[in-house]
C-alpha cells in the first residue's frame, strides 16, 4: 500500500514536471510568435518609413536641387530594399503573408522605379516633368497599392497577434493550472501518506502491545504449566512410592508363608518317609533317625518332593525378582525426592575418583579409561557421581569380548552448558534400542550381564532434574557414546521442588 | 508382684501379624499377644471406654506398632500413647515397611523406643522378629502408674 502510494506520488510528480516543461515550452513558442508578429509589423513600418523618406528626399531634391538630398534619397532607397528583404525573410513562415510580401515587394520595386524615372527626368533638366510625375505618383495606384498591401499585412499580423496572444495566455493559464493541480495532488498524496503512515504506526504500536501482553500471558501460561507438570511429577513420585511401598506388604506375606510352606514341606515328607518306612516289613531303623536332616524318600515320593521343591524355588526366585524391582522403584522415587546441594565440582577429579574405584574391573577387562581435561561445573556432587559411575560401569560391563577396552571421557563448554562425552569401543547398541535403553527395566542386546535395567533410567532422571539432557550415539559392534549436557551453573531455584 | 507383660500388636496385615507372632513365639516368648488389625480397635482397647487409658493402670504393656493402618496413621497412635499419662511408659516398637528417614526421625521425636523396618527377605524378617522376641524376653517393662 505504502509503496503503491509512493509510486503514485512519483508518477504524479514526473507527469507534472513533464507537462510543465511542455507547457512552458509551448508558452515560450507562443511568446516568440507574438514577438515575431510585432517584429513583422515593425519591419513593415520600417519599409513604409524608408519609402516615405525616399519620397520626401526626392521631393526636396526636385524643389531645391540640393545634391545631399539625392544622396539621402539613395540611402533611403537602399534601406527600403533591405527592409523589404528583411520583411520577406521574417514572413517566410506564413503563406498568406508571403503572397502579400511579394505583392508589396513588387509594388515597392515599382514605386522605386518611379523614383528612378523622376530622377532621370530631373537630370535631363525636365524639372516640371518630374514635378508632374511626382504629383501623379502621389495619387497614383502604386502608392495606394503599397498602402493597401501594408494595411492588409498589418491586419493579417494583427489577427495573428490576437490569435497568438490568446494562445500564449491559454498556454500560461494551462501551465499554472497544471502546476496548481499537480501541487494539489502531491499535497493530497503526501497527506494520504502521512495518514497511512500514522495508521500503520498505530497498528504497529497496537501489535507491539498485543505482543507484549501475549508474551506476559505466555510466561504466565508456561509458569502455570510448569507448576502443573511439577505437581504431576510429584504425584507420580508419590504414587510410585506408595505403590511400591504397599506392594511390599503382600510380598512379605508371600515370602514369609512360602518359607513357612518350605518348613511344612520338610515336616510332611519326613512324615511320609517315616510312614512308608513303618509300612515296610523290616522296619529295622529307629524312628529317631528320620527326625534329623533330609528324609530318605523313595520312588514316587522322591519325585513328589522334587516337584514340590521346584515349585517353591520358582516362587522364591520370582519373589526375589519382584523385590528387586520394587526396591529399584523405591530407590528411584527416593532419588527423585532428594534435595540437590549445588557446589563447585572439579569434574575431572570426580571422574578420576570413579575410575580408581573401578580400576580392578577395568584391569580384568583389559580396558583403559582415558580422562581428558573436563570443564568444572556447579551441581550436585552425589548426582554427578551416580551419573558418571553408572555410565562408566556400563562402558566396562558391555565391552566386546576379546577386544581391549578403550573408554574416553571428554568435555567442553558451550553457551552456559557443559557437554561431557563418555565414549567406548564396546559392543554398541542397535539404533532401534537407542530410546528403549533409557526406559525403566528395559535392556538391549545380549542379556549376558547381570542388571535390572535401572541404571540409564536413573541417570536420565538425574540429568533431567539437573536441568540437562542426555543422548546416545551408537553403532552395533563399534561402540557407544553417551553425551550429557548439563548447565554449568545449576542453582536451587531451578530445582523441581519435591514436596 | 508385677503382672506379665502383654504385647499389643497393631498390624493391619493379618499375614504379617501371623508371621510376627510365630517368630516371636519361636524365640521363646510366651507372653500374651493381643492383635489388632485396625487403629480404631487398638485405640479403643488402649484408652478404654472412658478414653483416659486408666483401664491399664498397673499393667505392663509393650506395643508393636505398624505405621500404615487402614483407618489412621500409626504415628497418631504413637503420639496419643506417648501423651497419655498411663500409657507413656509402655515401650513402643514401630515395625513397618517404611524406611523413609523423615518418618523414622519423626517417630523417635514422638517417643518411639525402637524403630524396625520390616525386611522383605523372609530370612531377614524372621531373624529380625526372633531377635526382637529375644529383646522382649530380657527387656524390663514398667507398670503403668496407678
Amino acid at each position: 500500500m505504502q509503496i503503491l502510494l509512493l509510486a503514485a506520488g512519483l508518477v504524479v510528480l514526473v507527469a507534472i514536471s513533464v507537462a510543465s516543461i511542455m507547457v512552458v515550452d509551448r508558452a515560450r513558442e507562443d511568446s516568440s510568435l507574438v514577438v515575431h508578429t510585432v517584429e513583422v509589423e515593425n519591419q513593415l513600418s520600417t519599409v513604409l518609413l524608408e519609402i516615405r523618406r525616399a519620397e520626401s528626399a526626392i521631393r526636396g531634391y526636385i524643389l531645391i536641387s540640393e545634391p545631399s538630398l539625392l544622396t539621402q534619397h539613395e540611402t533611403a532607397v537602399i534601406a527600403s530594399r533591405i527592409a523589404v528583404n528583411r520583411l520577406l525573410a521574417l514572413i517566410s513562415d506564413n503563406p498568406v503573408q508571403i503572397a502579400n510580401g511579394n505583392e508589396l515587394k513588387a509594388a515597392v520595386d515599382k514605386r522605386l522605379g518611379e523614383f528612378d524615372g523622376e530622377i532621370e527626368r530631373l537630370k535631363r533638366g525636365d524639372r516640371q516633368g518630374s514635378i508632374d510625375l511626382l504629383r501623379a505618383a502621389g495619387a497614383a495606384a502604386t502608392t495606394q497599392r503599397i498602402a493597401d498591401i501594408s494595411t492588409a499585412m498589418r491586419r493579417e499580423e494583427d489577427r495573428l497577434f490576437a490569435e497568438r496572444t490568446i494562445s500564449a495566455d491559454r498556454s500560461q493559464s494551462l501551465a499554472s493550472f497544471i502546476t496548481i493541480t499537480g501541487s494539489g495532488l502531491v499535497v493530497a498524496l503526501a497527506g494520504l501518506s502521512i495518514f497511512l503512515v500514522r495508521r500503520s504506526t498505530r497498528a504497529r504500536d497496537e501489535a507491539e502491545e498485543l505482543l507484549r501482553d501475549t508474551n506476559l500471558n505466555l510466561e504466565a501460561t508456561v509458569n502455570e504449566r510448569t507448576a502443573d507438570l511439577r505437581e504431576a511429577n510429584e504425584e507420580i513420585q508419590r504414587f510410585a512410592y506408595i505403590v511400591s511401598h504397599d506392594l511390599r506388604s503382600p510380598l512379605v506375606n508371600i515370602m514369609g508363608f512360602t518359607s513357612e510352606l518350605e518348613e511344612l514341606r520338610g515336616d510332611i515328607f519326613r512324615r511320609i518317609s517315616t510312614l512308608s518306612r513303618a509300612a515296610l516289613p523290616d522296619a529295622s531303623l529307629s524312628e529317631n533317625v528320620t527326625d534329623s536332616a533330609e528324609p530318605i524318600l523313595e520312588g514316587p515320593d522322591s519325585k513328589l518332593s522334587d516337584e514340590f521343591n521346584e515349585a517353591l524355588n520358582f516362587i522364591k526366585s520370582s519373589i526375589a525378582k519382584m523385590d528387586r524391582l520394587i526396591s529399584a522403584i523405591l530407590n528411584l522415587t527416593r532419588e527423585g525426592r532428594r534435595e540437590f546441594q549445588p557446589e563447585k565440582i572439579d569434574v575431572r577429579e570426580l571422574i578420576e575418583g570413579i575410575a580408581s574405584t573401578v580400576a580392578h574391573q577395568a584391569a580384568e577387562a583389559e580396558a583403559q579409561i582415558r580422562i581428558q581435561p573436563l570443564p568444572d561445573i556447579v551441581s550436585d556432587r552425589l548426582a554427578l557421581e551416580q551419573i558418571f559411575s553408572n555410565l562408566i560401569d556400563n562402558a566396562l560391563k558391555y565391552l566386546k569380548d576379546g577386544v581391549p577396552g578403550d573408554i574416553s571421557i571428554t568435555g567442553r563448554t558451550k553457551l552456559g552448558f557443559a557437554i561431557y562425552e563418555i565414549a567406548d569401543n564396546g559392543r554398541g547398541i542397535d539404533p532401534k534400542d537407542h530410546q528403549r535403553i533409557f526406559d525403566l527395566f528395559r535392556r538391549a542386546g545380549t542379556q549376558d550381564r547381570p542388571g535390572q535395567g535401572i541404571g540409564l533410567a536413573h541417570v536420565r532422571a538425574l540429568v533431567r532434574r539437573l536441568g540437562g539432557t542426555m543422548s546416545v550415539t551408537s553403532q552395533l559392534h563399534v561402540g557407544s557414546t553417551f553425551v550429557i549436557t548439563l548447565p554449568t551453573n545449576w542453582n536451587l531455584s531451578k530445582q523441581g521442588k519435591a514436596a | 508382684m508385677s503382672k506379665p507383660v502383654t504385647i499389643i500388636m497393631i498390624e493391619d496385615d493379618e499375614g504379617h501379624a501371623r508371621l510376627i507372632e510365630r517368630n516371636i513365639r519361636r524365640s521363646g516368648v510366651n507372653n500374651e499377644i493381643k492383635p489388632f488389625t485396625n487403629g480404631t480397635e487398638a485405640i479403643n482397647y488402649l484408652f478404654g471406654s472412658d478414653g483416659t487409658g486408666s483401664a491399664h493402670k498397673n499393667e505392663a504393656l509393650l506395643i508393636l506398632l505398624d505405621l500404615n493402618l487402614p483407618d489412621m496413621s500409626g504415628i497418631d497412635i504413637l503420639r496419643r500413647v506417648k501423651e497419655n499419662r498411663f500409657l507413656k511408659y509402655a515401650p513402643v516398637v514401630v515395625l513397618t515397611t517404611t524406611d523413609d528417614e523423615h518418618e523414622i526421625k519423626r517417630c523417635y521425636e514422638l517417643g518411639c523406643n525402637v524403630y524396625i523396618t520390616k525386611p522383605v527377605n523372609y530370612e531377614s524378617f524372621a531373624n529380625a522378629i526372633r531377635q526382637l522376641g529375644l529383646f522382649f524376653s530380657v527387656i524390663q517393662v514398667p507398670q503403668a502408674p496407678t
